[in-house]
């Protein structure tokens, strides 16, 4: 009888009763051909996958890493972010054996993703390229050298290198951008608009008004917010005729009469004409033209001061008009209206505007002025760390007020404020343990990481 | 005799934890502020942990055992303040110097001092041991083991007539009746007292999962069968060979016949291990190479779910000791008869992966059923599918296994050491040595 593997199954697949085979026969050549085979499997011919590069960044202290490690298991996880930010800003990268952990978080979560670039190193993008769900790092910047960057380099280099020559020459970023503009990709079309922010004037709107007609909605709806930023711009005067009919002043109060239609011109210059479920068309498309209108043209419009304007009686549509200045005075870093607009509504948004003290100083006033609840915390969320003493003090008050009657609220701030205080206090808040821990954990990372 | 032992990794002190829920709750004691009093010595760390009640708890770690102490009441070992502890110490958080506290230095006295009686009681033993393994030998073959025996055989034969039937009718209804027929099979096999066999049984079960679930069946098929008759025909084959197939049946082995055997001494490297449960129970592996004899060892305990491991070997570390290893023919499986202290860490010594075949031929030459056997690989690339060294030879990687991210990560493409468990299927790697040297579990 034939003894190849292949025939031994076929024989015990169909019983050997029926190849008059003997069953004990058939076992045993198949005892002899499965050590045989075990014990005579050699090495086969393998190509080693190609080396990563060398990296160019110093490694982050052991207790550092040892520290991330803890963060990734999920030990302070909320703290993560920070960690990121403060060892990219040294310069570090992380321990090898810790990029697959953080790659994976980065595929869940985007707001982590910018430092990863950097942090993950050569080892980083040499990983990407190997497992499809952390393709998005190789969109992310990492330290290259200069030079051919822009012609060469991935999206994220790219963006640095146009950022980097933006800061110190404006009008030769734009060119360089415009010189191959038709050939970018839609993505980085869309990315590379927004580098236009900083040191935006007068000399980007053409450019910006030419990008109008861009095929892709997002370069569409940069090019106009910035242009929104510039009230001399062709975009910024078209608005601010629409918006003249809009809303008129009527009596001591304000009466808005919004569009009946949203024709071609305006979606040309960003007002989406289908509305978000549940927003009605005309008053969506009223709040998008005061979105987009240049504040300064208000206080010549209507003739008074910006806090006059938001404290002005308006009946219907007022609420579709507050929130088209909000986003305005957004858009538009406006600190005095989104000050005016924050006195009447205290909203998260606004105080990104203002200047780091004053977020804290005026936060500080609103928790000391009202009980604490859901809006509160939000609000404070928006507050950027480090929260100065007032706001400090101010929360630590309302912590001990509520622990005993709003245990979840009281939780809430105490998880905020560990993560926004400056974590020097870890001393001086014994009395919250669960405070003092966090802000003991953070003392140690920023030491661990200057 | 004190030496350096060099401070641990976080990975390596979270190896020991009994579980997950045991790591997580480390984690959570190890905040520097939960502790106070806390201080290191070369081999012993001490520290108190403030926990919900009045008294803190006390916690002391011998690191050359190493050895936990802690007052709390947790029946999980080593509890969560002791390697909150650690995982302090891991991280530089615990000050060096120092006099222990008064009950550390207690503990520790008693600890040695009981460590002395031991030793000397050991050594007692294992001379009393030598003269008295002959006539434990003769104990096992007469009374209860008799009927032993018996119950073995019988039940083997109906295992082989078993076999022969299925070959006889075909095995292409395995996968409707295999999961019931073994389950019977299985049970008849531990009644007839050969839990080893009736393990075996009881994974075929696995095979059916697998696309090519006809020749893999075949293969145990015939492993099985192989040992049965092996069992049947032990009288002719050699010593070692005889006990391979007595300890595969599933014959127990006292301790104490295990320690009978030579004992081998050496600086043996810790270079991987695994938990895996099995019927309500954890095993732990650890497998360790030997600087000098390059022998490799498995150290296998067991405990419930939840409870107590033998946390005294740490993946990375290397110590001083004597290994008594069971019987048979491809030896692999030992106890830690003495140990003499820790040694240095060092990146263990690796053999070429071109030399692995030649090596499992070996191994397989002596016990034709081995399914699992450590290899320390020095100079390999890991992709994502195998094992590869820099003259492009490859061992594939266990399918199951899925991508080794964290491996591919430290080597980057360049070569590293690698500590794998060789399986038929694949190699399962379980860790690696980085670029500084350090060591990372996978």
């Amino acid at each position: 009888m034939s003894t190849s593997w292949e025939d031994l199954v076929s024989t015990a697949l169909v019983g050997a009763d029926r190849r008059s085979a003997s069953p004990g026969e058939v076992l045993e050549h198949a005892a002899v051909e499965v050590v045989r085979a075990r014990a005579g499997r050699r090495t086969h011919p393998d190509r080693p996958p190609a080396p990563a590069m060398e990296e160019t960044r110093p490694l982050a202290s052991r207790a550092a890493g040892d520290r991330l490690a803890r963060m990734l298991g999920g030990d302070q996880a909320r703290l993560l972010p920070e960690w990121l930010e403060a060892a990219a800003a040294i310069g570090v990268r992380v321990p090898a054996h810790l990029i697959p952990g953080l790659l994976d978080l980065g595929a869940r979560d985007r707001s982590i993703r910018s430092h990863l670039g950097a942090l993950t190193g050569a080892r980083g993008r040499w990983l990407a390229e190997l497992n499809s769900s952390w393709r998005y790092l190789l969109a992310e910047a990492a330290d290259l050298p200069s030079g051919d960057v822009w012609e060469f380099g991935t999206s994220g280099d790219r963006r640095v290198y146009l950022t980097a020559l933006r800061a110190t020459a404006p009008g030769q970023a734009r060119e360089l951008l415009e010189q191959g503009w038709e050939k970018e990709t839609p993505e980085d079309r869309a990315a590379f608009v927004l580098v236009l922010s900083e040191r935006l004037g007068m000399d980007d709107e053409p450019f910006l008004e030419a990008a109008l007609d861009d095929r892709r909605r997002e370069v569409r709806q940069a090019a106009a917010d910035l242009l929104t930023r510039l009230p001399e711009s062709r975009l910024a005067r078209r608005m601010a005729g629409r918006a003249a009919r809009l809303l008129v002043a009527d009596g001591g109060g304000l009466r808005a009469d919004p569009p009946k239609a949203c024709d071609s011109t305006m979606e040309r210059d960003g007002v989406r004409p289908r509305p978000p479920a549940g927003t009605a068309q005309r008053g969506w498309w009223l709040q998008q033209v005061i979105a987009r209108t240049p504040l300064t043209f208000w206080t010549g419009h209507l003739g008074r001061s910006p806090e006059d304007v938001v404290q002005s009686k308006i009946g219907d549509w007022a609420r579709e008009v507050a929130m088209g200045w909000t986003r305005a005075a957004i858009l538009q870093h406006d600190p005095r209206w989104a000050r005016a607009l924050f006195e009447v509504e205290p909203l998260t948004d606004l105080l990104a505007v203002l200047p780091p003290e004053e977020q804290s100083a005026r936060a500080a006033e609103l928790v000391a002025r009202h009980p604490v609840d859901g809006q509160m915390i939000m609000m404070l969320g928006g507050v950027a760390r480090p929260w100065g003493p007032r706001l400090a003090r101010a929360v630590l008050k309302k912590i001990v007020e509520t622990s005993g009657t709003q245990p979840w609220n009281a939780g809430e701030l105490i998880r905020l404020a560990g993560e926004r205080l400056d974590p020097a206090m870890h001393g001086h808040v014994q009395e919250i343990p669960e405070l003092a821990a966090t802000l003991r954990f953070r003392h140690d990372m920023s030491k661990e990481l200057s | 005799m004190r030496r350096v032992i060099e401070r641990w990794s976080r990975d390596q002190v979270l190896s020991l934890a009994p579980d997950a829920a045991s790591q997580k709750a480390a984690t959570g004691v190890s905040a520097p502020g939960k502790w106070s009093g806390s201080g290191a010595l070369p081999d012993v760390v001490w520290g108190e942990c403030k926990g919900s009640g009045a008294t803190p708890y006390r916690a002391c770690v011998d690191l050359s055992e190493p050895a936990y102490k802690c007052s709390c009441p947790s029946r999980k070992f080593p509890c969560k303040h002791a390697l909150g502890l650690l995982l302090l110490w891991a991280s530089d958080g615990v000050p060096d110097g120092g006099e222990p506290a008064g009950w550390a230095a207690e503990w520790l006295e008693q600890r040695r001092s009981r460590a002395d009686k031991q030793e000397k009681q050991e050594k007692q033993e294992k001379r009393d041991g030598r003269e008295r393994s002959a006539p434990a030998k003769a104990a096992r073959s007469s009374g209860g083991s008799a009927q032993r025996e018996t119950r073995v055989s019988a039940g083997l034969s109906e295992l082989e007539r078993w076999l022969t039937d299925q070959i006889a009718q075909g095995i292409a209804g395995a996968p409707q009746t295999g999961l019931a027929d073994w389950d019977e099979l299985g049970r008849r096999l531990v009644d007839a007292q050969a839990p080893g066999v009736a393990g075996s049984v009881s994974r075929l079960s696995r095979v059916l999962g697998e696309e090519d679930w006809p020749g893999l069946l075949l293969e145990e098929y015939a492993l099985i069968h192989l040992l049965a008759v092996a069992h049947r025909r032990t009288a002719e084959l050699p010593a070692g060979l005889a006990e391979t197939v007595r300890s595969r049946v599933g014959f127990p082995i006292t301790r104490e016949d295990v320690l009978a055997t030579p004992w081998v001494r050496d600086e043996w490297d810790v270079v991987g291990g695994r938990d895996e449960e099995q019927d309500r129970l954890v095993a732990r592996r650890i497998w360790m190479q030997g600087r000098a004899t390059g022998r490799v060892a498995l150290v296998l305990s067991f405990a419930p779910i939840g409870q107590a491991l033998d946390a005294s070997l740490v993946t990375g570390t290397a110590v001083d000791a004597s290994l008594a290893y069971y019987p048979g023919a491809s030896p692999l499986r030992a106890v830690v008869a003495e140990r003499h202290g820790p040694v240095a860490a060092a990146r263990p010594a690796g053999t070429r992966l071109s030399q692995v075949p030649g090596r499992i031929a070996e191994v397989l030459a002596g016990d034709p059923w081995a399914d699992s056997w450590p290899v320390v690989l020095e100079g390999v690339i890991p992709s994502k599918e195998s094992l590869m060294d820099e003259d492009g030879n490859g061992l594939p990687l266990h399918p199951a296994g899925g991508a080794l991210w964290r491996l591919l990560a430290v080597s980057g493409g360049h070569p590293v050491t690698v500590a794998a468990e060789w399986t038929p299927r694949g190699s399962r790697p379980l860790t690696v040595w980085d670029e500084e040297s350090q060591v990372v579990r996978l």
